[in-house]
């Protein structure tokens, strides 16, 4: 096991300089104006973009500039955002809280119900809860995010006056500001940070700037965990295995839930991980329309803008992740099946 | 009786009024949602709208904007406007004397000295940023508009220049200008001539005043400026806290000089959706929003706003290329007049650029893309600006615009037709539907005459119109000061912007708009800027479409705003606005 686990970090370091030097050349692609164009922001700017050329010295050859950027990664320099206006490393760790923080709390949820819904609607094939649930995966998996997350603002802050969009309310987040002694930031995660200092307020307030956020992204999410899940359990159900068991005289709890569903979960351990990993990424839709500035954000905004330091940081990041998470999947995969072996 | 019904009347008057008061969110707090990010607070290198507000309201400058004037001064950091009658301008407009105001103090508590002044200038010309604001002082007070060449490389003596051109006498601060330069006194109003306290910026990394060291302080990284994330001006707010794409924090500053500002703590925050924005303003979570023009109608909608309409100091114009790049360009076919394409100097024909012109329905522009909320400028010296004055512009007549084309090119146009390509900047629905608007009458006149109308984000668009790819691009330009000389010779001198991506090559205008900037007599220049404002027209160098107006949707509570063209909406000076 140890040994499959290094081989796979040692994996990592060639997947990372592969992705690096694909988008390093994709983003070449682009002339040296029109990298240089990303420090513009007006006509008036616009007349230095051939000073801002040679500043940056990007007509360099490829190999040059990737060498320069490498140069720099190894010192710790991940370059400046104009995007965020600060260095890359300080902004990703101003914006990863913001998506960990909705995706922490909506995983397991998506996770949970997935399932749950998927075995539900297995064990009850044909049925009105089946068409029921069968209707309302559909009807998720095709909502627009963006329209569906306008339609929630409107309705609850909009119309109720609840659940206002950002991460804190303006109260507490000048509190903080005022408070820095009485208010570590600690994990940058508002409902985590507000238990640990003690503030239940904080923590039941970005919970509350959550909620709309969390059922967006559920709603629309959860509807392909269901669909794999149920799948699966039809498919379980339908093996000579359960025939013996309910022949034997075994219970449906036992049937469905300690042999049917564990073998149906290989396939939804396998989407959600992919899921869990992409969520990452954050939600473009989610961040922009509830005011929640995370990565997702950050990574739209830096590819219209064409903000390089920013998008190559993201991409390794994402890299990272993916790596992980199969990594984490496959010992996953020989916990749930003892069939799987690692080597 | 009456004593019962007085009572009621008083209840329901008590009621009334805390009703009323209830309704004011935090009166003394003022929360703007804006969706235009800050790159930098330092006033050397910031060059945008967002920039501009927050160093506005923490740094001051020696003068300022007098209300709604474009053309009048207060003082704010001098004590007095200078001008010719009290011998603050010299008689030839080379020299300008400013006495210092006495008794202001810093955020950081150091106080207000000449030499902070003479500093202050020194440094922000030194910094020169590429892309940044400083070529108007360089322009104004070295002669040159840079501190660097094409390539990147210093001009020899620039710094020994700049070290000549300000000095403090006593307790006053001299400006020696190598030439005159009529809009001097509007660019000291601008961000870049903010004050800072010459030891503090010292400390903190900045140039160390002496002026054999300058180069190591020129042309900064973006994010690299000393100042770039901190501050310390004599203005009436402090930043309290900045958190870059999401929010900048003001504090009043309880020492400030002049009279108390009744706002004790502003915020700015970033929200880029507009749905989002427009529930802040409904719900009172904003006390102003940012509006765009095609959202003015959903604001004129909603209840307990006040709105006001500021004309903007700005002019878009769809401006003909007469010397486009045929490498490889798709934007123009053929490349040749040969009904598939046009050839790279088609807009050099006079009567081709009196066709388009002749082609723009301005009243159904002005009608159907703004509802009337728009000025209609006749040139890019626009309404607002001094010397202004309406020239004639062609009026919309298919007809006329058919002859136009009979004629040019010999004939030729009309015999063998064209085909081209228009483009507008992605986003914009205003530049979007001139274009198409063009475009549907040009085609119109024949059935051989073929135009596609294409978006293109913006930095793309910039970088092409640059490399001359496009026969027509439709761009605009917003005031770095409230002269002609913005404005007219970025559009119309051969060196200017815009003219120089249009291929202009106009003698006459080159040397008048050399003389216009050079003169300080008004009749002169009044004369100058007619003739140039005459030649748009006569010349037929691009199509003026619109002078904004934006509307601001301040919740009606919010009282004290004074409109200025000068401002953008994204600009709120803080200390005039109060929540009643």
């Amino acid at each position: 096991m140890l040994a499959f686990i290094t081989r796979r970090f040692l994996l990592l370091i060639l997947v990372l300089f592969g992705i690096s030097v694909l988008l390093f050349g994709i983003l070449m692609t682009f002339s040296p104006e029109r990298r240089a164009a990303t420090y513009v922001t007006s006509p008036q700017q616009a007349k230095d973009i051939p000073k801002i050329i040679k500043q940056f010295g990007l007509d360099d050859p490829f190999y040059v500039q990737y060498f320069r950027w490498m140069r720099e990664i190894f010192k710790g320099n991940m370059g400046w955002s104009l995007v965020a206006s600060r260095p890359v490393w300080d902004a990703f760790w101003t914006y990863f809280p913001v998506t960990l923080e909705m995706n922490l709390f909506a995983a397991p949820i998506v996770l949970f119900f997935g399932i749950w819904l998927g075995t539900f609607s297995g064990t009850h094939r044909d049925s009105w809860i089946d068409h029921a649930t069968r209707i309302f995966a559909i009807v998720g998996w095709s909502l627009p995010t963006f329209l569906f997350a306008l339609v929630l603002l409107m309705t609850f802050y909009g119309y109720f006056q609840i659940f206002s969009p950002g991460v804190l309310s303006d109260q507490l987040s000048m509190f903080i500001i005022d408070n820095p002694d009485r208010f570590v930031r600690y994990t940058g995660l508002f409902t985590i940070d507000g238990i640990l200092n003690g503030r239940l307020e904080v923590t039941m307030d970005a919970l509350a700037h959550l909620v709309c956020p969390i059922l967006t992204y559920v709603i629309v999410v959860v509807a392909l965990n269901m669909r794999v899940m149920r799948s699966g359990m039809i498919e379980e159900l339908s093996k000579d295995y359960v025939t013996t068991a309910r022949a034997k005289g075994a219970d449906k709890h036992t049937i469905y839930i300690k042999h049917a569903r564990r073998n149906a979960m290989l396939p939804v351990i396998t989407v959600a991980g992919q899921l869990m990993a992409m969520s990452m990424e954050g939600s473009i839709a989610v961040e922009v329309v509830y005011n929640r500035h995370g990565i997702g954000w950050w990574l739209a905004e830096s590819a219209i803008q064409l903000d390089m330091p920013v998008l190559m940081c993201i991409c390794l990041f994402m890299g990272i992740v993916f790596v992980i998470t199969n990594l984490t999947l496959d010992i996953l995969y020989a916990y749930i099946d003892p069939r799987i072996r690692l080597s | 009786m009456k004593k019962i019904v007085c009572f009621i009347g008083f209840i329901l008057l008590l009621i009334i009024v805390n009703g009323a008061v209830a309704e004011v969110k935090n009166p003394d707090t003022f929360v703007l949602a804006d969706y235009r990010t800050v790159q930098t607070i330092d006033p050397s290198s910031s060059y945008d709208v967002a920039g501009s507000m927050r160093i506005w309201n923490m740094y001051e400058t020696l003068i300022f904007f007098d209300g709604s004037s474009t053309e009048t001064f207060v003082p704010l950091l001098a004590s007095e406007v200078p001008t010719v009658d009290n011998d603050g301008i010299s008689a030839d407009g080379k020299t300008y004397t400013f006495t210092i105001r006495k008794g202001v103090k810093f955020h950081e508590g150091g106080e207000l000295t000449p030499e902070d002044v003479v500093y202050s200038f020194k440094r922000n010309m030194i910094v020169d940023q590429d892309g940044g604001p400083m070529w108007m002082l360089l322009e104004a007070l070295t002669g040159q508009g840079a501190t660097r060449d094409k390539d990147g490389k210093v001009i020899p003596g620039v710094f020994e220049t700049i070290d000549k051109a300000v000095e403090a006498q006593g307790d006053k601060v001299v400006f020696n200008l190598p030439k005159p330069y009529p809009p001097l006194m509007s660019i000291l109003c601008y961000t870049a001539s903010s004050i800072l306290d010459k030891e503090w910026a010292i400390s903190k990394g900045c140039w160390d005043g002496n002026i054999k060291n300058a180069a190591k302080y020129n042309n900064p990284s973006p994010g690299h400026e000393p100042l770039q994330k901190i501050e310390n001006g004599t203005g009436p707010y402090k930043m309290k806290s900045w958190e870059p794409a999401k929010q900048f924090v003001f504090e009043r500053f309880d020492e400030y000089w002049g009279s108390k500002p009744k706002i004790r703590t502003a915020i700015v925050k970033y929200v880029k959706e507009w749905s989002t924005r427009k529930l802040m303003l409904q719900n009172g979570d904003a006390d102003r929003v940012v509006v765009d023009t095609p959202y003015v109608p959903e604001v004129k909608a909603m209840k307990d706003l006040k709105l006001y309409e500021v004309p903007q100091l700005g002019f878009t114009a769809a401006m003909f290329c007469r010397n486009i790049n045929p490498t490889g360009n798709p934007n123009i076919g053929s490349g040749k007049l040969d009904g598939d394409g046009i050839p790279p100097d088609f807009f050099s024909d006079i009567d081709v650029r009196r066709a388009f012109l002749s082609a723009f329905d301005r009243e159904v522009y002005k009608q159907d893309v703004f509802h009337g909320l728009v000025i209609m400028p006749t040139s890019p010296n626009v309404e607002g600006l001094p010397y202004h004055k309406d020239v004639p512009v062609y009026k919309y007549d298919l007809k006329l615009a058919a002859e136009y084309m009979k004629k040019a090119w010999g004939g030729k146009v009309w015999e063998k037709g064209f085909k081209m390509i228009i483009t507008y900047n992605t986003g914009n629905e205003m530049r979007e539907a001139a274009a198409q608007m063009l475009a549907e009458n040009i085609m119109s006149l024949s059935p051989k005459f073929r135009i596609d109308v294409r978006n293109v984000e913006w930095k793309d668009y910039v970088v092409q119109i640059r490399s001359f790819q496009y026969p027509m691009f439709l761009s605009g330009w917003g005031a770095d000061y409230a002269d002609p000389h913005n404005f007219v010779y970025p559009f119309m001198h051969s060196n200017g912007y815009y003219g120089k991506f249009m291929a202009l090559n106009n003698a006459e205008i080159d040397k008048l708009c050399d003389e216009g900037i050079e003169n300080v007599e008004p009749f002169k220049r009044k004369e100058v800027y007619s003739r140039l404002q005459y030649i748009w027209y006569e010349d037929a160098i691009g199509i003026p479409l619109y002078q904004q107006i934006v509307v601001r949707a301040y919740r009606d509570y919010v009282k004290g705003f004074i409109p200025n063209a000068m401002f953008t909406d994204d600009n709120e000076i803080l200390k005039r606005i109060w929540k009643q």
